[in-house]
């Protein structure tokens, strides 16, 4: 816990020297870089600790306010979030210099970067919180920083509404949580989560807590329906900003459900899992599915990150129903599947939004129509972006894969050993599981080969330049992590494993052996990562010693005989999913106008433009109709109160009820 | 381990018969003489020896995906039980690493292809992925009632030894969902090797293709490659089907392979026959006869689940 809670001073002295230091010395944002990053690795290196086997740690401040002590605590699970906060915060503090140097000649930037360091030390105390005074704290302060850092380019409407969009949701969320820990509190006598833990809850109330975390992380986590403030809330904010609110910000939701069904054992309902796992699929299929019209670059890559939420949420409803019809293979292999997925896509959601901004740094634009032929003009963040793509498709030897095998296994697992319980209905999930994986390849198919590929479709494609080696270091550095964790299962399985032995509620002994069948086909799996680069290898020298004798020449692209084609005639991004678009037309939500001489498709989110800005509109409708009552007469008001008073005093007399105020 | 290496050598030596039989059996059916049965193995000798053109548009992305495709086919045979029994690498999964290994090699080449910078060849990907987004969820139900019959997480269990358990009766009752497995599959395998009612490898016109435009301005070493992966995974696809079918672990080894070699002859005559006797689907059907595929699968799965 020293080594954390130094990491974590560490980054608040880097963001105040960011904030207090900017125009007073030119090393400000340098400072801050350099405090942050070795913040950030002494954080990590304390969860790393934790993860190799050290017992867990807490600390205990005797805080004289309401609520009894303030606890923080370093598990397995708290570890598994903190190192995924530690490792992106810090690729994110390195880009982010880079990416708002540009800015920082006409304005201030210091006080985004002292946010972004505010929102890293949030983060870290939400995953490591053990009471629910300093948790609710910290989350508020994760919440608000986002906000402000959202609304950094704050003279564009879009980002001011995507703002405001953000700042009711995320509030919607917090008072589920208030709910929450205030009913959980009340019945234990406790706000710290271990009494919490050991409170003899009964009846129906340990659903009601379930159905409200659900409601107050699911926003946070943004699967669907409450997804709806992610899309517009990542592209707004600055690149570095959106990766650490796609990668990391969404999993504190994820990290809350994990806490609450850890400490509610035994009281583990099957809907439970049944609605996380439909919730996960819905999710994981609809944002793909919206991912892929998509025209705006960050936009889709924040609709990808609804799908993997779903994939998470797929893992931790079939660990949850593992618990509730007592399959302990199934919980562990849902719940590490759900902790290890968070990471990856930690890893490779901010690897891509790191990839979208240095491209539209480079060109000047986020829509995908007008990009093309950057792999040239760009090889460097090409082949990043690239690495991210295949791994966030799940594609072998890369991170991902690690996470959605392990999540087959429990999937398919389901319905294995002779399975008599309803959880092995669960085995359906591998089959939505397999179509989320299509899906993500077609979209991804899309992004590298209309942005990357191809020629260039506009003056700022063409003219494009790579970007410079703060934005180049943190995309190396995060797709080499996506290779390693894909290269060596171990690792990967290793980080997550105790997480969801933790969550389980089973001792790494017997997590160990009822993961056993899995676990032991690691080496075997490792082979199997390993044969993939290597036969690749071996193939690409025997091409080359093929053709090192021979002619090879070069010539224009075969355009069946027709010889005056133009960049313009290239195969657009929107053709390329049309078939799948046509496909599911019903749920994706694509609106098309018409005119003379122009065909415009905008893709729309159903949930938020048809759900609730309608249900907003009647709301505005009937509150409209007591506007009367608020004029801004202050005579008038007072009689309001006098009135109000007044009849509670009559109503108190009535009901002779009130002890103190006898005529 | 000996017998399954000896299948692996005899199944990537033998599979570039595998187009030819399809090719010669449509053209005799069509009154047509048709090329040799051996006609693969001379292109592709002869494209090994030339040179190679590149468009001016393309990049090592162009040149990388049949390298990858063609790597990442052979590392999905490793995981085949190819003798009936296991395969040379085989672990809890392993079914999900097979195709997950050929989406890997299936991203390289859709994204060679939008390499070129050709609207057709960008069509035909788009067309590629699009189809793959039916095959694949179908493909999964298929592993989902082998999993439950054979309770087994490895293609090894499924397709080898499990499949034969000494369970008096479990045949039976296991046949029906078989059956509609080894139909699932073969219209998977003929969506997942560019097959009639699919996708026409004998097309002419750059429009209406999908598999072969993707490929079309490879050539030399790297259309060999592009040949050759597609003739290996069409006898992967082939070998599947044949392991539902004939479950072969019981026989000697030699036997096995004698039966595989003989299953996948008479899975390329079958495609052979499909391919001169139905018309190729139009486009916009094509995902309703995978999805009918994967229904039929589901179904399989509802019945092995009860």
């Amino acid at each position: 816990m020293t080594f954390l809670f130094s990491g974590l001073g560490l980054i608040g002295l880097g963001a105040l020297a960011a904030w207090l230091l900017e125009g007073r010395s030119r090393a400000s944002a340098a400072l801050f870089q350099v405090l942050a990053v070795v913040g950030c690795a002494l954080g990590g290196g304390a969860a790393v600790r934790v993860l190799l086997g050290t017992p867990a740690e807490q600390i205990r401040y005797h805080a004289q306010v309401l609520g009894g002590d303030w606890v923080w605590g370093l598990d397995a699970l708290s570890a598994a979030f903190a190192l995924a906060v530690f490792v992106v915060g810090a690729a994110a503090i390195v880009f982010g210099v880079a990416y708002l140097a540009a800015e920082a000649r006409h304005r201030r930037v210091g006080p985004s970067h002292a946010f972004v360091g505010l929102l890293i030390v949030a983060m870290a105390l939400v995953v490591t919180a053990r009471a629910a005074v300093p948790f609710l704290i910290a989350w508020e302060v994760m919440a608000l920083s986002a906000y402000f850092l959202v609304v950094f380019d704050d003279t564009q409407a879009g980002v001011r509404r995507a703002g405001l969009i953000y700042l009711v949701a995320t509030h919607t969320g917090t008072l589920a949580l208030l709910a929450l820990f205030a009913l959980w509190g009340g019945r234990s006598g406790s706000f710290e989560f271990d009494r919490m833990m050991a409170a003899d809850l009964g009846g129906p109330l340990p659903s009601v807590l379930f159905g409200l975390a659900l409601v107050g992380f699911g926003v946070k986590a943004g699967f669907v329906p409450l997804h709806f403030w992610l899309p517009e809330a990542h592209p707004a904010a600055p690149t570095h900003v959106s990766a650490l609110m796609s990668g990391l910000m969404i999993k504190t939701g994820v990290y809350g459900l994990l806490r609450v069904i850890t400490m509610v054992p035994g009281a583990v309902a099957p809907w439970w899992g049944w609605t996380l796992l439909l919730l996960g699929l819905t999710s994981g299929v609809l944002g793909v599915l919206w991912a892929m019209v998509q025209h705006d670059l960050k936009r889709l890559l924040a609709y990808h990150s609804i799908e993997n939420i779903g994939i998470i949420l797929m893992g931790v409803g079939l660990g949850t129903l593992g618990l509730a019809y007592g399959r302990p293979t199934l919980a562990v292999l849902g719940f590490s599947a759900a902790v290890l997925h968070s990471f990856n896509h930690a890893l490779f959601k901010s690897l891509l939004f790191f990839g979208a901004g240095a491209v539209a740094r480079a060109t000047g634009t986020r829509e995908i129509e007008r990009l093309g032929g950057l792999a040239r003009r760009m090889p460097v963040t090409w082949i990043a972006f690239l690495v991210g793509a295949a791994a966030i498709v799940g594609l072998p030897p890369l991170n991902g894969f690690v996470g959605e095998w392990l999540l087959y296994n429990g999937l398919f697992g389901s319905a294995l050993g002779q399975a008599t319980t309803p959880a092995r209905f669960a085995v359906w999930g591998a089959a939505g599981l397999a179509l989320i994986g299509a899906l993500a390849l077609a979209c991804f198919a899309k992004v590298g080969g209309v942005v990357f590929l191809g020629h260039a479709r506009s003056p700022h494609s063409r003219e494009a330049r790579e970007v410079g080696l703060g934005f180049l270091v943190p995309m190396i550095a995060l797709a080499v992590l996506c290779f390693a964790l894909g290269l060596f299962p171990f690792a990967a399985v290793g980080l997550a494993w105790p997480a969801g032995a933790l969550v389980a509620g089973l001792s790494s002994g017997s997590a160990a052996q009822v993961g056993f069948p899995v676990i032991v086909g690691l080496p075997a799996l490792w082979l199997f990562t390993l044969a993939i680069p290597a036969v690749a290898v071996l193939l690409w020298i025997l091409r080359a010693g093929l053709l090192q004798r021979r002619a090879v020449t070069r010539g224009p692209t075969w355009g069946c005989a027709y010889a005056a084609t133009t960049p313009r005639m290239q195969y657009t991004g929107s053709s390329f999913v049309a078939p799948l678009e046509a496909a599911y037309r019903g749920v994706v939500g694509l609106e098309v106008r018409r005119a003379p001489g122009s065909f415009v498709t905008e893709p729309i989110d159903r949930v938020l433009e048809h759900v609730l800005l309608p249900a907003w509109r009647v709301v505005l409708d009937v509150s409209g109709r007591f506007r009367a009552l608020q004029h801004g007469r202050l005579n008038l008001y007072l009689v309001y109160v006098l009135a109000t008073v007044l009849a509670l005093l009559v109503w108190l007399y009535a009901a002779g009820t009130g002890a103190g105020i006898r005529p | 381990m000996s017998s399954a290496l000896a299948s692996l050598v005899v199944v990537l030596l033998m599979a570039p018969v595998l187009p030819g039989l399809s090719a010669r059996t449509k053209a005799i059916l069509t009154g047509r003489r048709g090329q040799p049965v051996l006609q693969l193995y001379s292109d592709l000798g002869r494209l090994l020896r030339k040179g190679a053109v590149y468009g001016t548009a393309t990049t090592w992305m162009f040149a990388l995906a049949p390298v990858v495709v063609l790597a990442t086919v052979l590392c999905a045979a490793l995981l085949l039980p190819l003798d009936g029994r296991a395969a040379l690498i085989r672990f809890s999964g392993d079914a999900v690493a097979f195709a997950y290994v050929l989406a890997l090699g299936r991203l390289a080449l859709v994204l060679g292809a939008m390499d070129t910078g050709s609207s057709f060849e960008a069509m035909g990907a788009s067309r590629e992925v699009t189809i793959a987004s039916f095959a694949e969820p179908a493909l999964f139900l298929a592993l989902v009632v082998l999993a439950v019959l054979t309770d087994s997480l490895s293609l090894s269990g499924m397709l080898g030894s499990r499949l034969v358990p000494g369970l008096e009766g479990f045949q039976m009752a296991a046949a029906a969902p078989l059956g509609l497995v080894a139909i699932t599959l073969f219209v998977v395998l003929l969506a997942e090797t560019a097959r009639v009612p699919v996708d026409d490898p004998a097309t002419h016109l750059e429009l209406t293709m999908i598999h072969e435009v993707m490929i079309l301005d490879h050539s030399g070493p790297d259309l060999a490659f592009l040949l050759y992966a597609g003739a290996v995974k069409l006898a992967l696809f082939g070998s599947i089907l044949v392991g539902v079918v004939v479950p072969r672990a019981p026989l000697a080894p030699w036997l096995a392979l004698v039966v595989l070699v003989g299953g996948l002859v008479v899975v390329a005559v079958l495609i052979g026959v499909i391919e001169s006797v139905t018309a190729r689907l139009r486009l916009k059907r094509v995902p309703q006869f995978l999805v009918a595929a994967a229904t039929l699968a589901a179904l399989g799965v509802i019945l092995v689940l009860r």
